[in-house]
């Protein structure tokens, strides 16, 4: 799942067909195709039935968009993962108190992944808030070689993946998460600033070392296996 | 390539995910709920669920034998249940009845 951006500052989600699901789930089928209406139809009927306090459709919305939550969540809260679990709850309890307000403007996963949302950025808020939060660096000079930048060359879904969760882990919890909200949530440093009550300036010298650790780390994680193959 | 559009590249590359999510992680979502749902009121009888495609659990199609006066079918018996017990503290929790949900996270 990712944002897009358009005119005016308003926010598009696009669906992420790599989201697998336990159940029987809702992500793939095109707009107005029967398919698609079908699906509208399920979740309209889950949903109703959720609400009557039908204890077998509350399990069959978790079952079917859990995978989804908790995928967005834990990618986003990599340096927290201890709060990952709480995020998710929290998520479902948020999405089980709005259920009467959701028009189905959007299908019920692109909701629950905008609550998601809104709550993993309540975690970067909260952690980002301190005055000492963002000046605390380590003295990484904010530096790379585009020599050695070629992602197009790297991208192998799996391995890139699993490296970028190992390397944000290993960075400062600061650099992680000013990393994952600038580029992963797509918000501006302006936004990221006034959210957090810091000047432009702070946010983006703590992005720039931020990307500076990031990238001395990939490149240390690459080295062996690149000689290895050799 | 500059720094910002690595980042983006980055981003758009690993962003989506095919997880799975933790059964237990599953279990305790589902508790809470159903224990916010059993907070607005009471819950849908258990004999409604059923005429509704839902599947019970044993124990649960016990509860339907006794009258709906009694209103226990609109009760949470899950909340006592040592199915829900294990399978919120454990990843493979060893429980294998037809119709329960905890059963279904872990097996399904």
């Amino acid at each position: 799942m990712r944002v897009d951006r358009h005119g005016g500052g308003n926010l598009c989600f696009r669906d992420n067909d790599g989201v697998t699901t336990r159940g029987s789930g809702t992500v793939g089928p095109s707009p107005n195709t029967p398919e698609a209406l079908a699906a509208v139809d399920g979740e309209q009927e889950l949903i109703a039935s959720v609400l009557r306090g039908d204890r077998k459709a509350a399990a069959r919305l978790v079952s079917t968009h859990i995978d989804a939550v908790y995928g967005f969540v834990r990618l986003r809260l990599v340096p927290r993962a201890d709060l990952v679990d709480d995020v998710v709850q929290d998520v479902f309890l948020a999405a089980l108190n709005g259920l009467t307000t959701f028009h189905q403007r959007s299908s019920l996963r692109t909701w629950l992944i905008g609550i998601a949302r809104h709550k993993v950025e309540d975690v970067y808020r909260q952690r980002l808030r301190s005055p000492e939060a963002l000046e605390a660096g380590d003295d990484v000079e904010p530096e790379w070689s585009s020599a050695t930048a070629d992602l197009d060359e790297q991208i192998d879904a799996v391995r890139v993946r699993s490296q970028t969760r190992r390397v944000l882990a290993q960075l400062p919890e600061h650099y992680a998460l000013v990393l994952l909200w600038r580029y992963w949530e797509q918000r501006s440093t302006r936004e990221m600033a006034a959210a957090i009550g810091a000047s432009e300036k702070s946010v983006e010298r703590t992005l720039a070392r931020a990307r500076a650790r990031f990238r001395e780390l990939w490149e240390q994680q690459r080295r062996p296996s690149t000689s290895g193959r050799q | 390539m500059s720094d910002e559009h690595w980042f983006e590249r980055l981003a758009d590359a690993t962003g989506a995910t095919d997880e799975r999510a933790p059964a237990k992680l599953a279990s305790k979502v589902y508790s809470a709920v159903v224990a916010g749902l059993a907070e607005r009121g009471p819950l849908l009888d258990l004999k409604d669920c059923r005429r509704a495609g839902g599947h019970l659990c044993v124990f649960e199609q016990t509860l339907t034998l006794l009258p709906r006066a009694t209103g226990i079918g609109t009760m949470n018996p899950c909340r006592v249940c040592h199915a829900r017990a294990l399978g919120e503290r454990m990843e493979h929790a060893p429980i294998f009845w037809p119709g329960c949900p905890y059963s279904e996270f872990h097996n399904g």
